[in-house]
């Protein structure tokens, strides 16, 4: 179940990568809308965060191609932002929550320039969208898991990008904190900024998102949640593991008894 | 006892300039987790001083520096190649790279013995002592005072305005690399400008304090700073401060004990870095052990 859109932000065709020669994704053929706020589904290991490092340039393909907005990566890289994994760090570092959140604007300062006021003003905005304007002098080493979330995606927004590529954003953050940062990036889909999130929890990555990938290492499905958060296609995606088969079924049956199109 | 001449001046001063120029890198090459590496360059660049010097003729040629610089940047390809495109882990991949090169160098050495006027003791302990003695004469017979001083402070300029011109790079790929290339700063590029740097300063300071010593000062003030602050304009002060203290210190204990400078720099480092981690775990362990014992000292 693979819907492909006329005009796509993202574009993705014959994606293969393969780490030392032992493929962790096949052939992805897919193709994204704009202004939507779409979800990467899929079990340990299916490839997502491949996928994202993929479109971003981080990881080289064996074969296939990317384009964004119709476009190579470089001629569109100040409008892509990426969220990486928060222990893709080391937190330890000597930084305050502000010079972190101010990274986001070094692309687009280019090269011998210091952030100046114009930055700093931009950098305390995006931190009090996402609660952690109080925060920004303190030093990274002193935050916890959920608050360094939330300084990496108020450097994501100090980028200022159309394109956000996320990469388990919700990794350790309480739900307090996941139901506000979805509904900033609820906001920012309404502004027409296009928002792409990996995420493990399919219970509330129905309620959130507008558009689904579902991964095991080969593409299962692509397209809007009404037509792909069905049974087959869950099953064909989180296969063969048996615990969560079951959880699969309940989501189902609670699908059922609670139609999504509302 | 004690001494001011304008000999114990020209040796501090010098030496604070060594300690300072490696202490910046060393803060950078801490925080990439890249200390050992800094290592790996000081001892890799020995074929390259040997080849330089061979070529030149003179320990002061141009050549020497230009020879160590692409050791330098060739032994730190060899190691992040292994590393990615051998599977082989990091350390293994350091030791393995500059042992091999180490090794090449002080086959060069004998193999070129008759014709280079080098050993291994100067390459690998050098002296700062002999600094007032080796003086730079221009073309027209003016002294110009020490050679190794203009060397050191030629260093630190040009190791000061990298990192102040590439402050926010080196910043940002330190901390999050994968993050740096997606907004489109070349983090290769600037690990490799890094390490030409670190290889720059090996081979400029290598006459006063050697290979060996160099590390140490790579490594250890930085470390020290690190104890005392997480912020990382203090980080640089802090080093900078310990730099020029260690070279202050270090000379003056040398003289008393009749002993090499260099070395008693290093040892001063060295004790000032524990001293420091001490200090900072005794207060930790006051912090949750003994705190009820000092508010009833207070009451």
């Amino acid at each position: 179940m693979i819907n492909h859109i006329e005009h796509p932000i993202i574009e993705i065709h014959d994606l293969t990568v393969s780490y030392d020669q032992s493929p962790v994704l096949w052939n992805v053929d897919l193709s994204l809308p704009s202004g939507k706020l779409i979800g990467i589904l899929g079990p340990n290991g299916a490839g997502k965060s491949t996928l994202i490092k993929a479109i971003m340039g981080l990881v080289s393909p064996s074969g296939g191609y990317v384009k964004l907005f119709d476009k190579s990566l470089e001629e569109v890289r100040s409008r892509i932002s990426y969220v990486p994994q928060r222990e893709s760090v080391d937190w330890n570092f000597p930084a305050s929550v502000l010079d972190v959140v101010l990274m986001g604007t070094y692309g687009k300062l280019g090269l011998f320039k210091r952030p100046g006021k114009k930055e700093k003003e931009l950098a305390m905005e995006c931190l009090e969208k996402v609660g952690m304007q109080g925060f920004a002098k303190r030093q990274i080493s002193e935050l916890s898991g959920g608050q360094q979330q939330r300084v990496f995606i108020g450097r994501s927004l100090a980028q200022n990008a159309d394109l956000y590529l996320m990469d388990e954003p919700f990794a350790g953050v309480d739900m307090a904190t996941e139901t506000a940062i979805f509904e900033l990036l609820k906001q920012m889909t309404a502004e027409g900024k296009t928002v792409v999130v990996v995420h493990h929890d399919i219970y509330s990555a129905v309620n959130y998102f507008d558009w689904f990938i579902m991964l095991n290492l080969h593409l299962v499905a692509s397209g809007p949640k009404e037509t792909v958060i069905t049974e087959e296609l869950l099953r064909k995606t989180y296969g063969g593991k048996l615990n969560l088969l079951t959880k699969v079924s309940d989501l189902i049956r609670q699908k059922e008894f609670n139609p999504l199109k509302n | 006892m004690m001494s001011f001449d304008q000999n114990a001046f020209l040796i501090i001063f010098t030496a604070s300039m060594i300690s300072i120029s490696c202490g910046l890198l060393g803060v950078f090459m801490m925080l990439r987790k890249m200390s050992m590496t800094g290592d790996a360059i000081s001892h890799a660049v020995l074929p390259g001083i040997v080849i330089g010097f061979f070529v030149s003729g003179s320990q002061r040629g141009l050549e020497v520096i230009i020879g160590a610089g692409i050791l330098g940047i060739l032994a730190t390809l060899m190691i992040d190649w292994l590393r990615r495109k051998a599977r082989v882990q990091l350390d293994a991949s350091i030791g393995i790279t500059f042992t091999l090169l180490f090794a090449i160098g002080i086959i060069l050495i004998n193999l070129l013995a008759y014709k280079v006027d080098l050993d291994q003791e100067c390459v690998l302990y050098g002296e700062i002592a002999y600094l007032p003695i080796d003086l730079w004469i221009t073309g027209g017979g003016q002294n110009m005072g020490p050679r190794i001083m203009y060397l050191a402070l030629l260093n630190l300029i040009l190791v000061g305005g990298f990192i102040y011109l590439f402050f926010k790079e080196l910043t940002v790929t330190s901390f999050d690399e994968n993050f740096s290339m997606v907004i489109g700063i070349p983090a290769g590029v600037i690990n490799l400008g890094l390490m030409s740097m670190v290889s720059y300063t090996t081979v400029s300071s290598f006459e006063a304090v050697g290979a060996i010593l160099v590390v140490a000062l790579l490594v250890v003030p930085p470390a020290t700073a690190f104890l005392w602050t997480k912020k990382l304009n203090q980080l640089i002060k802090i080093t900078i401060g310990i730099g020029i203290g260690i070279a202050i210190l270090g000379y003056y204990l040398a003289y008393f004990f009749d002993s090499s400078i260099a070395g008693m720099v290093v040892s001063v480092a060295g004790i000032v870095f524990l001293a420091s981690a001490l200090y900072k775990s005794k207060l930790f362990s006051n912090r949750f052990g003994t705190s009820t014992k000092q508010e009833s000292f207070g009451n």
